[in-house]
């Protein structure tokens, strides 16, 4: 499968997802620009990177193409940290997934702490071209 | 019969104290001695008005181009590299030559490239649209138009008005096309060589680029002669700046490293001279670079502009002289007029009358390099 589909860059719109610079991005400012002084009509992105949070920029002809991503999200119960990093985490359908590992962010820091506190936890998984990883959590009620 | 009151005698009849002898007498051409254009152009000096700024600005712009340091006594020298009489003879008026962006739309640019070309002028300073348009025309071509072009109708068509030129948006992407990919390696020299870009030195860099005999810029490229513009990103190359920094961020355009060259070339200069087509930033940046050497020697300004507002490009000569800008001794000249009606002829009165000067001490200075 595919990770991806080209897309006209006016048909694009704020909120969605795209690929700016290789990487998969929430469109957080699109403006579109008709032909003039510039030269060709075009249409500007700012997008974040769904992994990251950088910020990335593009401007790019309204007639060509960029891809939009697949982005999944699936929920998982968080069981445990283990010593090498990685998580168990254990989906409704009662599968386990032990193949990622605590984000190196302030996110990771904040998942630790809350374990830490006992709480149980949901955590939410962000796949798209090729990756994955932890985006958000939140309190298992 | 009736006496005329005393008052009214006092008043009109008043007795007039003589003029000197040489005071010009006011005398047009005639055109029974046929069509001559030299001499009627000769004639604008004695014909009054802004005719005789246009033989002021004439007689101006030839002491800028006849002056030699010779001329002057050595016993002013006071650097050493100046005292060899062949050295003095050879060492010439630096002239600063300054045109808004209209003009390089309009057919002034050949004009204009004309003097680069030969190199007749020193130092050039202009603004965004007088860089990008001398591009554009080796890209596509500006159209005569007429000034009551509806606005609403052109926005629909896709067509820019300049007065009564027209230029279509179709142009403009020809540039984005033509300067992209410049930026791109602009971006790639900073980072990989750590070039700092200056305006002058990218404005270079689009002159090799274009390799057109038709473009100032080339000429300007090819007869090293700076074309400063401070203000480089008003306009077109701004808007291709713009949407370049979000496809390739980080080019950086660095104006400090041009305030420092053209105020060298000033400072350097043993005499300066300013021709000024029209007003705004050209104006002003000529001027300031002429500050730093208590003023310019000669000095010709054209343009439309008046002074009751307070705005530099309505400023005469005299509120110049005020702040240094032009030496208090010099005879400085400001014609009242469309500088795309009077600067061909102008041009027909000096540069071109001394075309073989030039070619003549190009060949010399090119011999000297080799």
């Amino acid at each position: 499968m595919s990770l991806s589909i080209p897309k006209q860059a006016s048909a694009f719109r704020k909120g969605g997802f795209i690929v700016l610079k290789g990487r998969p991005c929430k469109i957080v400012g699109m403006s579109t620009h008709k032909t003039g002084k510039h030269g060709h009509a075009k249409v500007t992105f700012t997008g974040i990177d769904i992994f990251t949070g950088n910020k990335i920029e593009e401007a790019i002809s309204s007639t060509h193409n960029l891809e939009e991503p697949y982005v999944n999200r699936n929920e998982y119960a968080l069981l445990s940290i283990n010593d090498d990093g990685f998580i168990s985490l254990i989906s409704d359908a009662g599968e386990t997934k032990e193949d990622l590992k605590l984000p190196a962010n302030e996110l990771g820091e904040k998942i630790k702490a809350a374990i830490d506190e006992g709480k149980e936890l949901l955590a939410v998984v962000t796949s798209s071209m090729g990756e994955e990883q932890i985006t958000d959590f939140k309190e298992d009620k | 019969m009736e006496k005329i009151p005393q008052i009214v005698s006092q008043s009109v009849l008043k007795e007039s104290a003589e003029l000197p002898d040489d005071t010009p007498t006011i005398q047009g051409y005639d055109f029974n001695e046929g069509i001559d254009y030299n001499r009627i152009l000769e004639s604008y000096k004695t014909t009054g008005f802004q005719a005789t700024n246009f033989g002021l600005a004439v007689e101006e712009i030839n002491k800028m181009i006849t002056w030699r340091l010779s001329d002057e006594s050595i016993e002013d020298e006071k650097d050493e590299d100046y005292l060899a009489p062949e050295v003095r003879k050879r060492t010439k008026c630096k002239i600063f030559f300054g045109y808004t962006s209209n003009l390089i739309s309009s057919g002034l640019r050949e004009v204009i490239r004309y003097l680069v070309q030969h190199r007749m002028v020193d130092v050039v300073v202009s603004t965004a649209g007088g860089v990008e348009e001398d591009i554009i025309k080796c890209l596509g071509k500006t159209r005569l138009g007429d000034f009551k072009l509806s606005g609403k109708i052109l926005r629909e068509k896709g067509i820019n008005r300049i007065g009564n030129l027209l230029v279509p948006n179709k142009n403009y992407c020809l540039f984005e096309d033509w300067i992209m990919p410049i930026l791109d390696e602009m971006l790639d020299q900073q980072k990989a060589k750590g070039i700092v870009w200056s305006p002058s030195s990218m404005i270079r860099y689009f002159g090799e680029k274009i390799n057109d005999e038709q473009s100032v810029l080339y000429w300007a490229y090819k007869n090293n002669i700076p074309i400063f513009c401070p203000a480089l990103t008003d306009g077109s190359i701004g808007d291709m700046v713009f949407f370049h920094s979000y496809k390739n961020p980080g080019l950086i355009i660095d104006i400090a490293q041009d305030i420092r060259k053209i105020n060298d070339e000033s400072v350097s200069a043993k005499k300066s001279g300013m021709i000024i087509l029209g007003g705004g930033l050209i104006k002003h940046h000529i001027c300031n670079a002429n500050l730093m050497r208590d003023g310019a020697d000669f000095s010709v300004y054209i343009n439309t502009a008046n002074e009751f507002d307070g705005s530099d490009a309505g400023a005469s000569p005299d509120e110049a002289i005020s702040w240094g800008k032009i030496k208090h001794t010099a005879s400085p000249v400001k014609v009242y007029a469309d500088a795309s009606l009077v600067f061909p002829l102008i041009v027909a009165q000096t540069f071109a009358k001394h075309v073989d000067i030039f070619k003549l001490d190009n060949f010399q200075n090119d011999s000297n390099k080799n």
